[in-house]
């Protein structure tokens, strides 16, 4: 029997009173299945923490929806809307395109053309099975082909072309590597020989139908179940691209290919890929150019502001020197938005309280179950506290398959991943909800958009990460939100999502906030409202090991996909490409803030240092902490070692972990109040601080590998506490929160609280 | 939106003039782009299909990267020169040779019409002969009592073959194997035991004779004797064709989405193969009353030596000496037998064991008969070399030298070496103390010893890599090892439940110890 599965995400993150979310939710295996609001208080079944904790709210949802399985179109591409059926010639036509194909061999791939693929109709050029360049024909009933000689080879620059003569059949392919010293994976050196002619007389015509698209880098397909699709998606990237009537000889060709323009008479259609570039970014839209303005517009995110097939390795960004950045990047598992209708939408009501819910779906048969999580914030913010959930962290590792396809996890980790059902039901339907900043698409390219408008089965209660054993992220920082609860603290939950769209408007209501346990991405508009937050004298507690790391950003007009590009430095899974380091989003220099001089210690006087998984350690209180202006943080706490206990790996010290350091710009007058006790050697020096490699970078050698209780204060009584772990939130919840890191959280955040002077300040 | 263009004249974007931003790209190999183009090789087909005469690949030599054209499927070369010989040598020989050779095309022709029964169908009729009879008998006796020329005998074979066709193939829809073949025989030997016994079928003559002959009046009999023999031999090349357009073609590939014992599955994916095969059997029927017209005006008439058991087996020997289900093999059997049988006719009753022995040796020591012997070879050198392999990479021995050059990435070589002296170094570390200090504290912190081994283990590859499925957090734990290929799941190692993640990773260690010391 078919296990019944439910999968669902919102619209939104983050709604308010008087705001409509709507839920978009695929189940099979299940003739109905039940919905239910809850209010979720802790993610962590640890039996040595409270358990998993949820409280139901009476929702007009609240009932039985009727059950239907919704599709997830996978693959990137770009399509032409064409009414007029420009693209439908029915005489001579040429096509042609810059690619660097990543792929080549793993199915049928479409680099451009109008191909059904069930109907075997229309016309395509793009790479066959066996990976060789291939135009391909049908009239409905039949297909032929004229394919290229040599294999196309991965990672280098080929222009390509196909004609075809109608009135003979006669159909040419080319294939001519473009490389030059900088843009492709091998040099001229090599010595293939990458050119390919071959004519051949085709015996079917290509058929033309309204309904099949016109796609650059995949193909469409119809099925009952499923309706239209688009399937034989490409994998690599296309530079400017074109549809031509008539036959272009190889003369004319080979101009083309060295950079020269298509003659203006024949276009039908004419991408060019750079044009319409700002300083603030790319969007989804190609150009064309020619006469009829058939414009591409891109599914799932083709990856924009890739190095082209003229890149020269002079210019390192597409503001630089747009035309040599005119590659896009597609890949057949990319999945930026899944694009389900709406199975119910509910209306936050004004006396729903700030904080976080979820629907709970349940299948019939109660195998099923799954948690639609969203942040109710504060039409009208009221409470002192601020919970600042940190989403743009939990959309970097959305659905993230580490511990299934890395192999050095184990190695980082130093534990056996532990799995659960979902992780296997997810990786056994291919990661069908896409992947996250942490993987690789089939080619082997790092992955850097990532989307809500997806099911994130690891953004739900009680699911444990399978690398590191324990709650990551959105389930870890629901101890944060069982500790307030129970302290019974009046407090308002926000997310990255509002932080970046309001800047510090969002946060500036109150007198804290307080981070999740890992705010490890950050955008430059939410780097900034934080600063200035600080500046005008507000508090933090930094509650996080590794935050303020990567620099990401939203997108503009589709705030629900952030993108990141992975440099040269920091802990990364993977790198982008030479030349291909800047947002496409917003045109800004990704990688770590720290290399554009904002280290995480200038905003919270600590940053990443290092990081294992198998054990977690105590603090041990620093001689500066029994200074009366910040000893009041340890009121109430018994000795000089705090946390040695918690749901992270028994201590409130470790997972992730940052240091106070004076070079990276941790405010001078900072205070060391508590540092780790040693780690083991699994937690090495993290390779940005490492200048020269050398033996004796684990904890039990280096004297950086700690984590640092820092304390300073800012401009007008504001003033950040840093814990620096990760494992510290998760430690909150030990003992019925009766404990030492409990108790410093309360007296920080009862301290902070209390408009006024801190306490201590002399 | 600020448009921002930093270099070139470009027009405003969507104006309707093409951007002329291209520069020209620097450092192009003066070979790829700067150059002419070459002239496009010029792909021919056969016309009327789609095929090409030769099927030629295309590689890059892994040693040079030079481009090495070769020819994928050379048969159809072997073809043209085996048919071209088989046309001038009987032209070389006497009129026996000569004769013999006729017998030879048509027998060959036979048994091509015949696999497509055997081989594509997989009917196992016995009746081919049969059907060729009744055509020989049918279009022998229209030509005796109602004048039918020589012509009008080949184009009326069809209808004979067909219909006695229909009637054999009624039973193939609910016989199969050897309850068919038996059926088929039973039916020859009828035809036999009538032919024999009808006053209208020539019982007393011992046969059919006095049909119209092609051969005109008048010329020699080396002359009659030539003629005879390419009219066989177009029968040979009508039955090849044949034979390529039904299995080549939609019937063919069918039937081969339907293999033995495979029916029912192939049923379920919407193959009606049953359709298929009746359809095969009764084009090869028309096709065998065709031979049986044209062996009627060869020899003038028909004998009821053509139901009878021995000549069957004889055909039967041809075709299982040179192949079921190949056409080559049919061919080269078909000559094998003739060969011994009409050439070697001094050699009496010892060549008929000659032709048993070789039909029983085939069937003994080869898969396919003689013309499966090639592929039998490679497949058994190429097992014996995986085998070798496979028992020196088990004990963890250095890459061969014939290996290395398959493997692509030479890295792997290294690290193969690499990681046995690594292991060499580790085994002695296995101590009893270093896996109960692991069973005390899976987690650490742990000894440099252990923390060694541990390092070793953590760091492998990801494919085959052991995890743990929690069945049931914080009480039902099981141990797992990984695909490392994204849409497979792991794989269950064993059936051992562990109560607490501490137990779990334990035993993986443990697991990983045995696998160390056992390598």
């Amino acid at each position: 029997m078919a296990k019944s599965q439910i999968y669902g995400y919102s619209d939104k993150l983050s709604v308010k009173a008087g705001d409509d979310i709507k839920f978009m939710i695929s189940a099979e295996g299940t003739a109905t299945f039940k919905a239910r609001l809850v209010r979720l208080i802790h993610g962590d079944e640890h039996p040595d923490g409270p358990g998993f904790l949820e409280e139901p709210i009476e929702a007009p949802l609240d009932r039985d929806w009727p059950a239907r399985k919704q599709y997830v179109q996978k693959g990137s591409f770009l399509q032409v809307a064409d009414p007029a059926r420009v693209l439908a010639p029915g005489g001579a036509f040429t096509l042609h395109a810059y690619v660097f194909p990543t792929l080549p061999g793993a199915g049928r791939q479409v680099i451009i053309g109008r191909w059904s693929v069930e109907r075997n109709l229309g016309y395509a050029l793009g790479i066959n099975g066996s990976g060789r360049l291939e135009f391909w024909v049908g009239d409905g009933a039949q297909a032929d082909a004229v394919a290229a000689e040599p294999l196309l080879m991965p990672q280098v620059w080929y222009f390509v072309a196909a004609s075809f003569d109608s009135r003979t059949g006669n159909a040419v392919v080319h294939q001519q590597a473009v490389l030059n010293r900088y843009n492709s994976l091998l040099s001229k050196i090599v010595p293939y020989d990458y050119a390919s002619h071959v004519s051949e007389r085709l015996r079917v015509r290509p058929g033309h139908a309204g309904d099949v698209r016109f796609l650059i880098g995949g193909a469409s397909e119809r099925s009952e179940a499923r309706g239209e699709f688009v399937s034989q998606c490409y994998n690599g990237k296309i530079d400017r691209c074109g549809v031509q009537g008539g036959v272009l000889d190889g003369r004319e060709l080979a101009a083309i290919s060295a950079g020269g323009k298509p003659g203006a008479a024949d276009i039908l259609a004419y991408w060019d890929t750079t044009a319409g570039y700002t300083d603030r970014g790319i969007g989804d839209t190609v150009i064309d150019v020619g006469p009829h303005k058939l414009h591409a517009e891109g599914v799932n995110c083709p990856v924009r502001a890739q190095t082209g097939w003229n890149w020269n390795g002079r210019n390192d960004c597409f503001r630089l020197a747009p035309e040599e950045y005119g590659g896009i990047e597609f890949h057949n598992d990319a999945m930026t938005d899944c694009r389900w209708e709406p199975s119910f939408s509910y209306t936050i009501p004004a006396e729903l309280k700030s904080g976080v819910y979820a629907v709970k779906l349940t299948a019939e048969d109660e195998r099923a179950e799954e948690y639609v999580p969203f942040v109710v914030r504060a039409a009208r913010p009221r409470a002192p506290i601020c919970l600042l959930l940190p989403t743009a962290s939990y959309l970097a590792y959305a659905n993230a398959q580490l511990s299934f396809e890395a192999d050095a996890v184990q190695a980082i980790t130093a534990v056996t991943p532990i799995l659960q059902d979902i992780d296997v039901e997810i990786y056994k339907n291919g990661v069908e909800f896409g992947l996250s900043t942490y993987d690789h698409h089939a080619d082997g390219a790092g992955v850097c958009y990532s989307s809500c408008r997806r099911p994130i089965f690891n953004m739900r209660p009680k699911y444990r990460m399978p690398a590191v054993c324990c709650p990551w992220q959105f389930p870890a920082d629901l101890s944060i939100v069982a500790w307030l609860d129970h302290m019974g603290y009046q407090y308002e939950v926000l997310t990255d999502e509002d932080l970046d769209r309001d800047g510090i408007a969002a946060i500036k209501p109150y007198r804290v906030v307080i981070n999740g346990s890992h705010c490890e991405y950050y955008s430059e508009r939410m780097m900034d409202a934080t600063e200035d937050y600080l500046a005008e004298g507000g508090r933090l507690a930094y509650l996080s090991g590794n935050g303020y790391y990567w620099v990401v950003a939203f997108r503009e007009k589709q705030p629900w996909i952030m993108e990141v590009r992975k440099l040269e430095a920091g802990s990364r899974a993977w790198q982008a490409r030479a030349g291909e380091h800047y947002l496409a989003s917003t045109g800004e220099r990704s990688g770590l803030w720290r290399h554009r001089n904002r280290a995480p210690q200038k905003l919270v006087g600590a940053g990443f240092t290092s990081e294992g998984m198998d054990v977690s350690v105590p603090y041990r209180r620093m001689p500066d902490s029994y200074d009366p202006s910040v000893a009041w943080i340890f009121e109430g706490v018994r000795g000089e070692i705090v946390g040695d206990f918690g749901l992270a790996r028994g201590g409130a010290a470790g997972i992730e972990i940052d240091r106070y350091d004076l070079t990276l710009g941790t405010p001078p007058h900072s205070v060391i109040l508590a540092s780790s006790e040693p780690f083991t050697d699994n937690y090495p020096l993290v390779q940005e601080d490492v200048m020269f490699m050398h033996p004796g970078m684990g904890g039990t050698q280096h004297p950086l590998v700690r984590a640092d209780m820092v304390y300073f204060t800012t401009p007008n009584d504001g003033a950040v506490f840093s814990a620096s772990s990760i494992a510290w939130a998760s430690a909150l919840p030990c003992n019925g929160f009766d404990n030492g890191v409990s108790r410093v959280m309360k007296n920080v955040i009862d301290a902070f609280m209390k408009v006024g002077p801190l306490p201590g300040k002399r | 939106m600020e448009a921002f263009r930093v270099s070139g004249a470009s027009p405003a974007v969507g104006d309707g003039a093409i951007a002329t931003n291209i520069s020209a790209a620097a450092d192009l190999t003066a070979a790829d782009t700067r150059g002419a183009w070459a002239r496009p090789r010029l792909r021919v087909r056969y016309p009327f299909t789609r095929r090409t005469p030769l099927l030629i690949r295309v590689a890059y030599d892994p040693r040079s990267l030079a481009t090495r054209r070769t020819i994928v499927d050379k048969r159809p070369l072997y073809w043209v020169a085996g048919l071209i010989l088989l046309a001038i040598v009987p032209l070389l020989g006497s009129n026996a040779l000569l004769s013999s050779s006729t017998v030879f095309a048509m027998y060959a022709a036979i048994n091509i019409v015949w696999i497509l029964v055997v081989g594509t169908a997989g009917i196992w009729s016995l009746a081919t002969l049969a059907i060729v009879g009744v055509g020989a008998y049918g279009s022998a006796y229209l030509s005796i009592t109602y004048g039918l020329p020589w012509w009008g005998m080949i184009a009326i074979g069809p209808v004979f073959g067909l219909i006695c066709g229909i009637i054999i193939a009624i039973p193939a829809i609910r016989l199969e194997g050897w309850y068919y073949a038996l059926l088929t025989v039973g039916l020859a030997e009828l035809c036999r035991v009538y032919a024999v016994q009808s006053q209208a079928l020539g019982s007393s003559e011992g046969g059919l004779y006095g049909a119209a002959t092609f051969i005109p009046n008048g010329v020699s009999q080396r002359t009659g004797l030539v003629i005879s023999f390419f009219a066989a031999f177009v029968l040979m090349l009508a039955a090849l064709a044949l034979y390529r357009v039904v299995n080549g073609q939609r019937l063919g590939r069918l039937l081969r989405a339907a293999p033995e014992k495979q029916e029912a599955f192939a049923e379920a994916l919407g193959v009606n193969y049953r359709a298929a095969r009746i359809r095969v059997f009764l084009i090869s029927s028309a096709a065998l009353g065709l031979i049986g017209g044209f062996y009627a005006t060869y020899f003038t008439g028909a004998s009821p030596s053509l139901f009878s058991m021995d000549n069957m087996m004889l055909l039967l020997a041809m075709i299982t000496i040179g192949g079921i289900g190949t056409t080559g093999g049919a061919v080269v059997g078909t000559l094998i037998v003739v060969l011994l049988d009409q050439v070697f006719v001094e050699l009496g009753p010892l060549r008929l064991i000659i032709v048993a022995a070789i039909m029983l040796a085939s069937v003994l020591f080869t898969r396919g008969g003689l013309f499966g012997v090639a592929t039998q070879f490679s497949t058994w050198r190429s097992r014996r070399k995986s085998e070798r392999r496979a028992q020196r990479s088990e004990r963890g021995g250095e890459v061969m030298p014939d290996e290395a050059t398959e493997i692509r990435d030479k890295q792997t070589i290294y690290v193969r070496r690499f990681d046995e002296t690594v292991r060499k170094h580790l085994r002695p570390l296995v101590t009893d103390e270093v896996i109960a200090e692991h069973k005390r504290n899976p987690s650490g912190p742990h000894s440099d010893t252990l923390e060694r081994l541990l390092n070793y283990f953590r760091r492998a590859a990801i494919t085959d890599k052991y995890g743990i499925l929690a069945v049931k957090s914080f009480a039902e734990y099981r141990v797992i090892a990984l695909s490392g290929r994204r849409g497979v799941p792991p794989r269950v190692v064993d059936d051992k439940v562990y109560a607490t993640p501490d137990e779990a990773q334990h035993a993986v260690f443990l697991r990983r110890v045995q696998d160390l010391m056992q390598s």
